[in-house]
C-alpha cells in the first residue's frame, strides 16, 4: 500500500515535470516561427502542442537510455526517482526565475544521478552511459546545430540572396510551417521520452516491471505525451504577449534554417537514443543562423549565460536531489517523506512562480 | 578507461552526419523550390514562358524533394 502511494506521488511528480518541460520550452519551439510572422501565434502554439503529442509516440530509444543507461535500474528505489525529479524541478525553477536558458533534460539526469549517488553510492551510477550517451552528445548537439544552421543560411543567401525579397520571404514563411512542425515533433520525441524513462524506472523500482526485460507501458507513453502537449499549450500564451518586444530581428530564411537544423539534430539524436538538451540545440541553431549573417546579431552575453547554466545544471540538480533524498528519508522509508517533500515543493513552486510572473518573462532561445 | 571506449562513436558519428546531411540538404532543396517559384514568376512577367515553365519545374521538384525528405526522415525514426 505504502509503495503504491509513493508510486502515485512519483508518477504525478514526473508528469508535473513533463508539463513544466513543455511550458518552459514552448518559447524555443514557437518563437522563431512567430517572430518571422510565418505563423500566427495562436496557431503556432496549438500546432506545437499537437505535434509535441504526436512526437512522443515516434520512438522509445531515449526512454530506454534514461531508464537503463544512466543509473543501475536494479539499485534504484522510488524515493531516489522522486528525489531526482524534485532536484530537477527545483533547478528548473531557479534557472527560470533568473532567466537562464538551462536544460530540463540535464537537470533531470543530474537529479537522478545525485539521488542515486547519495542513496546507493557511486556503483549505482553507470559512468559510461552518463558520459557516453549524455554528456558527450550534449556538447556536440548545440555545436552541430550551430554549424548546420550557419552553413544552411550561407547557402540559402548564395542561392536566393539577389532575388526580390518579397517572394523569397513569402516562400520561406511557407517553409517555416514545415520546419516549425518538425521542430515541435522533434521536441516531443526527445523530451517526452525522458519522462517516460523516469516513470518506467519508478515502475521497475515498484516491482511492476521486470528490471531485466522491461518495456515502456502504453499508458506511460500516452500520459507523458499528454503532459508535455498540455504544458506546451499553456506555456505559449505568456510568450505571445512579449513576443514583439524582445526577439531579435530574424528573416524567414534564417528562421527556416534554424528550425530545420534544430529539428534534424534532435530527430537524429532521438533515433540513436541520445537524451539531448532541446533548449541548447535549438539555441545553437538560432545562434548559427544569426552569426552566419552577422556576428553582432547574436546576443553573446545570453550565449555565455547558456554555457554557465550548462556547466552548473548537472552538479546543481544533483546536489539539490541529494539533499531532497536526505530530507525525504528523515521521515523513514514510507510514503510520509515523499508526501511532505512534495507538499513543501508545491508551496515553494507556487510562491516562486507568482514572484517571477510579477517580474516579467525570461529570455527565450529566439532572443539569443 | 578512455573516452573513446565509453562513447558509442559509431552511433554518435551516424547521428552527426545524418543531422548535417538532413539539415543542410532539406534547406538546400527547399531553397531551390523558392528560387524556382520566384524566378518562374519573374519570367512570366517578362513574357518568357519557356523559362517560366523550367523554373516552375524546378520549384515543383524542390517542393517534392523537401516533402519526400521530411517523410523519409520521420519514417526512419519510427522504424
Amino acid at each position: 500500500m505504502e509503495s503504491d502511494i509513493i508510486l502515485v506521488i512519483v508518477v504525478v511528480t514526473a508528469l508535473g515535470f513533463d508539463f513544466t518541460n513543455g511550458f518552459h520550452d514552448t518559447a524555443n519551439v514557437v518563437a522563431t516561427g512567430i517572430s518571422t510572422r510565418a505563423l500566427p501565434p495562436k496557431l503556432a502554439v496549438t500546432l506545437a502542442a499537437i505535434l509535441n503529442f504526436v512526437g512522443a509516440f515516434l520512438s522509445l530509444e531515449v526512454a530506454a537510455t534514461v531508464a537503463k543507461d544512466i543509473v543501475n535500474p536494479a539499485a534504484v528505489t522510488m524515493t531516489i526517482v522522486f528525489a531526482g525529479l524534485i532536484g530537477a524541478i527545483v533547478w528548473n525553477l531557479i534557472t527560470w526565475y533568473y532567466g537562464l536558458p538551462s536544460s530540463s533534460s540535464h537537470a533531470l539526469i543530474g537529479g537522478l544521478v545525485g539521488a542515486a549517488f547519495v542513496a546507493e553510492g557511486a556503483d549505482s551510477i553507470i559512468g559510461a552511459g552518463l558520459v557516453g550517451r549524455v554528456m558527450v552528445p550534449a556538447v556536440i548537439a548545440p555545436i552541430l546545430a550551430f554549424l548546420v544552421a550557419g552553413i544552411s543560411i550561407v547557402l540559402i543567401y548564395r542561392i536566393v540572396g539577389r532575388l526580390r525579397p518579397g517572394p523569397v520571404n513569402r516562400g520561406f514563411r511557407v517553409g517555416q510551417w514545415a520546419s516549425s512542425g518538425l521542430l515541435a515533433l522533434s521536441h516531443g520525441t526527445n523530451d517526452a521520452q525522458k519522462t517516460m524513462g523516469i516513470i518506467t524506472l519508478a515502475l521497475v523500482a515498484h516491482g511492476s516491471i521486470d528490471a531485466d526485460n522491461f518495456e515502456v507501458p502504453g499508458w506511460v507513453v500516452f500520459a507523458s505525451a499528454s503532459a508535455i502537449a498540455l504544458g506546451t499549450y499553456s506555456g505559449g500564451w505568456r510568450i505571445i504577449r512579449t513576443m514583439g518586444s524582445r526577439i531579435i530581428k530574424m528573416d524567414p530564411a534564417q528562421g527556416f534554417a534554424a528550425q530545420g537544423a534544430g529539428a534534424a539534430a534532435i530527430l537524429a539524436a532521438s533515433h540513436s537514443g541520445f537524451p539531448l538538451s532541446t533548449t541548447h540545440t535549438i539555441s545553437g541553431a538560432v545562434m548559427g543562423s544569426g552569426a552566419a549573417k552577422r556576428l553582432s546579431a547574436v546576443r553573446w552575453g545570453v550565449a555565455g549565460n547558456m554555457v554557465i547554466a550548462w556547466v552548473l545544471t548537472v552538479p546543481a540538480a544533483a546536489t539539490i536531489s541529494a539533499a531532497t533524498y536526505g530530507l525525504t528519508t528523515l521521515f523513514g522509508d514510507g510514503a510520509v517523506g515523499p508526501l511532505v517533500v512534495s507538499l513543501v515543493a508545491l508551496a515553494g513552486l507556487l510562491s516562486v512562480f507568482l514572484r517571477r510572473v510579477r517580474r516579467g518573462p525570461a529570455l527565450t532561445a529566439a532572443e539569443i | 578507461m578512455s573516452l573513446l571506449t565509453i562513447v558509442d562513436v559509431e552511433a554518435l558519428w551516424r547521428t552527426t552526419w545524418t543531422a548535417a546531411v538532413a539539415g543542410v540538404g532539406i534547406c538546400l532543396v527547399f531553397t531551390f523550390a523558392v528560387l524556382g517559384l520566384t524566378r518562374s514568376s519573374d519570367m512570366r512577367r517578362d513574357d518568357r514562358p519557356a523559362l517560366a515553365v523550367l523554373y516552375g519545374l524546378l520549384a515543383a521538384a524542390g517542393m517534392l524533394g523537401t516533402l519526400a525528405g521530411v517523410i523519409y526522415g520521420v519514417a526512419l525514426i519510427t522504424t
